[in-house]
Order: structure tokens, then C-alpha cells, then sequence
């Protein structure tokens, strides 16, 4: 693929350009597992904010309201830097950054999802009682599947969030495209001055979220139709 | 594997520092808030009554800053900008500037929503009253749309403010830049950390529930 790009727009340009797309990469596969393993967290999260069980109910939105307030960046510092040398180990910034992004995504998607369980009216909840359904029976055959209409635009609008989020893991040294982009910014090499090369990190960031924020649109749309 | 907050606490040095490093980070995104809750204005405004070309432009540019992060437009207007256009600015200036970006292309897709959930029947009632547009938008919708879109105004707010740490990045000795000062020093990065976390948090409880006071001190009255 790189031969290509050299021959399209030359050197240094088609090197640059063909590596950053290859670094990119990691921004993508870092993205999946913060996604992934936060909707995994998230789902549990979310549960045990619906069931009637206050313990529960307050040590899932304590968890909620800590996880949202402290900002991704420091969470990165604690979970890349601090807690490492505070035990004495040493992290690999893949496993630092996945942590911190699944907690930080935890966080957020369990809210998203239970506003979406609340948008349900009340009186489903109540037909299902009056069916002499049980609680679980009526969550997952009742709730879920109308919550899930509310629910999905805004899930795909938080993957943006999780994409942009990625690009604070180069700060403990997660090799992606922010990393070897700002290394190319510094590089003295003419055709990779600061102004060429963040506009073009920023059209891959560009291409990666706005599909999704136009297909987040569309959702959004056909589930205002119901 | 002991906890040791009082190689923090006990220089007075460090305190300043943190200190300072509040009094940076908050000023300067209220700051950047208040410019970008401008632009975004005016953003919103071209792109409500769809001025030829120019919505389009805005429309785009709201596009390209809500899809990109925060760091990259940093770095561009760092490093990119004033090597192209050739000034030289202090990097708060810079730092100002990004925020500002930031925040407007944000606020903006707020407002737009904002505009367009207006009924349409009182749009009509407007016409019928024969408000011309310009009243109609101010007397109108504007009020409305403040009211209704001032809670994502201030969670939106409260979230980039939460992400303007990354302006240590470019040297601006703000909150984090305090904090990873501190770290090189003491090397207790745990403690550090932590008491940023913790500073960070009270921090944006503070900008919560001002704005909240500001709402109803002034416009929730009326709504």
C-alpha cells in the first residue's frame, strides 16, 4: 500500500500519509476494546440501576457519577503512571490505556442506556405486572427491545467520543496515530511541517467519526418516527 | 506502598503552584466558554436561516470540529498555524484559541438543535402577528431555546472543561501542567494524581452548580 501512496503523491508525502493510515490502526482496535469491554461493564452498571435494590442502586451510580466526573486524562496518568509506580510495576500502555477507556466508557454508555430504559413509559412496567410477568421477564422481553430504539443513536454518538477519546493514550506512550503523527510534526523534514501533518490527522479522525455521526443522525431520525 | 500526600502539602511551593494551576485552567476555559458560546452563535444563527454559502461553511466547520479531537486542534493551532501565517503568541493565546474553536463548534449544534425544536405553530403565530424575523427570533425563540438547551449547554460545558488538561501539553501552566511538575519533583505520581482527580472534580461541581444558580437567578424565572 505504501508504493502506492509514493506514487500518487511522492516522497516524503506518500510515506507520511501511508504510515499514519497504518497508525490508525491502533486508534480503531483501541476504540473496539474500550467499547467492547466498557458496554460489557456498562451493561452490568445498567442493570443494577433498574432492579429495585437501593445497595445496588447507590453503588451503581456512585460508580456512574465518580467515573464521570474525573477527566480521561488524569485517569490515563493514574492508571498509565500513577498506580504502577505506586505498587511498582510496570504497565504496558496497551493494557493502561484499555483500562482507563473501559472505565471511562463504562461510565457513559451505562448512563445513555438507562435513560434510554427510563424514556419507557411507566405503564409498560405495569402491564407487565399485570401479566404476572417477573421482573426479569418483563426487562428483557418488554423493555429491551423498545429500549434499545431510544438507545442506539446515542450509543453511536458515544463511539465519536470514545474515537476522540483514544487520541489522549499517545500521553503515555500508546503507539497510535497521534503519537507517530505529533513524531512527524517534529521531524525535520520538509513536506511534514506541523501544518500539513495535523490537518491530515485530522481528516483521518474526520473519516473515521463522521460516519458514524451521520449514520447516529439517521438512527435518530427513525427512531422520532414511532 | 505508603501513602506519602504530605511531600504535596507540606511544600509551599507546590501549593502556589496548584494554586495557580486552578485559577489557569478555570479562567481560561470560562474564558474560551464565553468567546465560544459567541461564535457558536453566530454559527448557529447562519445556519438557522440558512445564509447562502456561508451555512454551508458553518455547517461544515461545526461538522469537522465535533469529529476531530480536542489535541489535534491544539497542535494545529500551536504548531500549524503560526508557522503558516507567521505570528508569534504566548501559548495561553494559543491554548485560548483552541478552546474557543473547541467550544464553539459544540455550542453551536446545541443552538441549531435548539432553533429547530421550536413549533412550527408558533413560528406561524409569529408571521400572523406580523413579527418580522428578525422579532420573531428574538422575542421567540431565542428565549426558548436557551431555556431548554441551557442543562446540555452546561453538561457540554462541564465536559471540555474536563478535557482541557491536554493544554499542558503546549506549555500552558495550567492545572495538570502543575501536577506533572510536581510528579518530575517528587516522583509520587499516585498522590499527585489523585489530588489532581480530586481538584478537577470539586472544580467542575463548582462551574455545575454556579451555572445552575446563574440559570435561576435569571432565565428560569421566566421559564
Amino acid at each position: 500500500m505504501e508504493d502506492l501512496f509514493i506514487n500518487f503523491l511522492g516522497k516524503p508525502e506518500g510515506i507520511i500519509v501511508s504510515q499514519l493510515i497504518a497508525a490508525a490502526r491502533f486508534t480503531v482496535y483501541l476504540s473496539l476494546i474500550a467499547f467492547l469491554g466498557g458496554g460489557l461493564i456498562a451493561m452490568v452498571i445498567t442493570f443494577c440501576r433498574v432492579i429495585p435494590n437501593q445497595t445496588l442502586n447507590f453503588f451503581s451510580y456512585s460508580y456512574t457519577w465518580l467515573f464521570q466526573s474525573v477527566p480521561l486524562l488524569m485517569m490515563l496518568f493514574l492508571v498509565g503512571l500513577g498506580i504502577p509506580r505506586f505498587i511498582g510495576i510496570d504497565i504496558d500502555p496497551w493494557i493502561a490505556a484499555g483500562i482507563s477507556l473501559t472505565i471511562f466508557t463504562s461510565a457513559y454508555l451505562s448512563e445513555v442506556w438507562r435513560g434510554a430504559i427510563l424514556a419507557i413509559p411507566k405503564g409498560q412496567w405495569e402491564g407487565g405486572k399485570a401479566l404476572n410477568l417477573s421482573f426479569r421477564q418483563t426487562l428483557i422481553l418488554i423493555i429491551l427491545p423498545q429500549a434499545l430504539r431510544y438507545g442506539i443513536a446515542p450509543t453511536i454518538s458515544f463511539l465519536i467520543q470514545i474515537i476522540k477519546g483514544t487520541s489522549l493514550a499517545y500521553i503515555i506512550g500508546f503507539h497510535d496515530l497521534m503519537l507517530l503523527g505529533k513524531r512527524w510534526a517534529n521531524a525535520p523534514v520538509p513536506g511534514s511541517e506541523p501544518f500539513i501533518i495535523f490537518p491530515l490527522m485530522a481528516l483521518i479522525y474526520f473519516s473515521l467519526c463522521y460516519p458514524l455521526a451521520i449514520f447516529a443522525k439517521r438512527m435518530e431520525k427513525r427512531s422520532l418516527k414511532y | 506502598m505508603e501513602f506519602r500526600f504530605f511531600e504535596i502539602y507540606r511544600s509551599v511551593e507546590y501549593l502556589e503552584l496548584l494554586m495557580e494551576g486552578i485559577l489557569v485552567s478555570a479562567g481560561l476555559t470560562l474564558f474560551a466558554g464565553v468567546l465560544g458560546f459567541i461564535l457558536a452563535f453566530i454559527l448557529a444563527a447562519f445556519i438557522y436561516w440558512r445564509v447562502v454559502l456561508l451555512n454551508v461553511i458553518c455547517i461544515a466547520y461545526v461538522d469537522f470540529i465535533r469529529n476531530t479531537p480536542l489535541i489535534v486542534q491544539l497542535f494545529f493551532v500551536t504548531f500549524g498555524l503560526p508557522s503558516l501565517l507567521g505570528y508569534v503568541w504566548p501559548f495561553w493565546c494559543h491554548a485560548l484559541l483552541a478552546l474557543t474553536i473547541n467550544f464553539s463548534g459544540y455550542f453551536a449544534e446545541i443552538l441549531r438543535s435548539g432553533y429547530l425544536s421550536i413549533p412550527k405553530g408558533q413560528l406561524e403565530a409569529a408571521a400572523a402577528l406580523n413579527m418580522n424575523r428578525l422579532v420573531t427570533f428574538r422575542k421567540i425563540i431565542l428565549p426558548q431555546t436557551i431555556i431548554k438547551m441551557f442543562p446540555s449547554l452546561s453538561s457540554q460545558f462541564i465536559f471540555i472543561f474536563l478535557t482541557t488538561g491536554v493544554i499542558s501539553e503546549i506549555g500552558v501552566n495550567d492545572l495538570t501542567h502543575a501536577g506533572l511538575f510536581i510528579d518530575s519533583r517528587t516522583f509520587r505520581s499516585f498522590e499527585i494524581f489523585i489530588t489532581l482527580t480530586i481538584l478537577y472534580i470539586i472544580l467542575s461541581l463548582i462551574f455545575k452548580i454556579s451555572l445552575e444558580l446563574l440559570f435561576k437567578n435569571t432565565l428560569g424565572k421566566r421559564g
